[in-house]
């Protein structure tokens, strides 16, 4: 005879409230592998695909222009692009991974898992941007990786390398949550990257020095924080700045701070998430 | 109390159902007119970034190609970029939309030929690519002087381009059963043909084999004409890419519609 299910006497103590402290560890652990498993559930397109295009640019750059300039900040034209173009695919992607997770959840309604669990507006900010960050870094170094292998780089200065990588990455992966926060249908965010991240991209001198542009545009350029970030960052590889170092530091810290502040205070408040 | 009666019967029409085709191949233009912040000036943006970019990183400087200056030479090859990609991503998408929402059979139950279908579709999408196009050089025409461009070289090479493309985009539609499969074809294709066909650099300069192998490129042929017609420069044999570029698109257009006339992964 089996024994009768139905009048056993339960194993477990009924179940209870999970105890934690300060912080929510499980919870920020939980959400943070949620970020990176999906977007590493189609690695194609979010690894892959950036790396090929990536390669691509790089190629195009070098058959067009690499004949008529053969030097820039002192190196060939391929070592001073190859950090640039690194620089700009890991900041799209941070942007792209964090902006699509809010959005899409938000448009189709599932953002309430993320609200509903017990976790706390630093803890909703920290486990998305580290989301971001991680698919950032992950599509910077393989992307570094392929480069080494076609143009040789080295690296002279290790910190600047990964300072402004890490901050680079954490800066754009919060302006995703802000922006996917902000926008309430797809087109927002598509006029958003067309309109706000591109420019400030392609004009922050990753494809040219900007000691080339006349005084004005110069001048431009020197308050985009995107140049900031891909000259501290080409400094670590190339050993050449064309701006001050330490305002580099001193800027994506601030800005980090800054947006840190904001998201946390738009989650907090549960702006155009909450009812 | 008089009920008005009209009884209805379907709708009369000779060998081609005019109207059907033409509502059929304005779907997408109208769908693309709707949201075109994002299709229309997204590309135009992104475009003129490209050539300001490389407009800063060269200037005209060192740059030894034929009478035309580089900004010349560049706004082709941004033109067809836009008129190919989205006349890829037009067909694709509508295809692909539809099938995964359900809604193709919209498509398949209104009394279209196949034939009319692949037309509509193939029109649909090459409207769309050449609008963006249109819009591309009518931006980039406010910083680059064109002395005399030839129209009919022109056009010709754009709409042939615009029909390859459609009708690729319309395979990639078809053939694909979820969004992964599309965007894979858009990275790992279309994009490297496009970018390695001549677009944004003379293939005079590149190595013997490079040069080889870009001249397998259709997208080549289509860049080459189009700038042909736009500063009178070209590289290669604007008839043998015109021979080329008509036998690929009469030979796509054969296979599409085959395909559609099959249900080949649309119907069960």
């Amino acid at each position: 005879m089996p024994p009768n299910l139905m009048t056993a006497t339960p194993i477990q103590p009924p179940p209870q409230v999970r105890q934690f402290g300060r912080v929510n560890w499980q919870g920020l652990k939980t959400l943070y592998l949620k970020e990176v498993r999906r977007f590493a559930k189609v690695a194609t397109q979010t690894v892959l695909a950036p790396l090929v295009t990536t390669l691509l640019f790089l190629a195009i750059f070098v058959l067009a222009l690499g004949r008529s300039v053969d030097k820039m900040g002192g190196v060939t034209f391929m070592e001073f692009l190859a950090p640039g173009l690194i620089m700009m695919t890991m900041v799209q992607n941070a942007f792209a991974n964090t902006s699509s997770s809010i959005l899409i959840a938000k448009v189709q309604g599932n953002i309430v898992d993320v609200l509903m669990p017990p976790l706390s507006p630093g803890e909703l900010t920290a486990g998305f941007a580290l989301g971001g960050m991680t698919r950032g870094l992950l599509v910077g170094l393989t992307t570094w990786a392929a480069m080494t292998l076609v143009v040789g780089t080295h690296i002279h200065a290790p910190f600047f390398v990964l300072f402004h990588a890490a901050a680079a990455s954490l800066l754009l992966s919060q302006l995703g949550m802000l922006g996917a926060i902000w926008a309430v249908k797809f087109d927002h965010l598509a006029a958003v990257t067309n309109f706000v991240i591109t420019p400030l991209a392609f004009l922050s001198g990753t494809f040219y020095s900007v000691e080339r542009l006349p005084g004005y545009w110069a001048v431009l350029a020197h308050i985009n924080p995107f140049f900031y970030m891909i000259d501290g960052f080409r400094y670590g590889f190339i050993g050449h700045a064309d701006g001050s170092l330490a305002a580099g530091l001193a800027v994506m810290a601030l800005a980090n701070l800054a947006l840190w502040a904001l998201v946390h205070r738009l989650f907090a408040t549960g702006y155009r998430l909450k009812a | 109390m008089t009920t008005q009666t009209r009884t209805l019967q379907p709708r009369r029409f000779g060998r081609v159902n005019w109207l059907g085709l033409a509502t059929f191949a304005g779907r997408d233009m109208r769908r693309v007119l709707k949201s075109y912040r994002y299709s229309l000036l997204g590309p135009l943006v992104s475009n003129m970034l490209f050539l300001a970019v490389f407009h800063i990183a060269l200037g005209d400087r060192a740059w030894n190609f034929g009478a035309i200056g580089f900004s010349q030479f560049l706004v082709a090859g941004l033109v067809v970029f836009a008129v190919c990609e989205r006349s890829f991503e037009t067909a694709a998408e509508s295809i692909l939309y539809d099938k995964l929402e359900g809604m193709i059979w919209d498509t398949l139950m209104a009394p279209l030929t196949p034939l009319e279908r692949t037309i509509g579709y193939t029109l649909g999408a090459a409207s769309v690519g050449l609008l963006t196009g249109a819009v591309v050089l009518a931006a980039s025409l406010l910083f680059v002087r064109l002395p005399a461009p030839d129209v009919p070289l022109l056009m010709f090479f754009a709409v042939t381009g615009a029909v390859i493309l459609g009708l690729c985009g319309i395979i990639a539609g078809i053939w694909a059963e979820k969004w992964d499969h599309q965007a894979a074809l858009n990275t790992f294709l279309l994009l490297p043909l496009s970018f390695l066909s001549g677009c944004y650099y003379p293939i005079s300069g590149l190595p013997e084999i490079g040069r080889q192998l870009i001249q397998l490129n259709p997208i080549f042929y289509v860049v080459d004409g189009v700038r042909a017609g736009l500063t009178g420069f070209h590289e290669g044999s604007l008839q043998t890419g015109a021979m080329l570029l008509l036998s690929l698109a009469a030979l796509l257009f054969i296979l599409v519609h085959r395909l559609i006339r099959s249900g080949y992964k649309v119907k069960p």
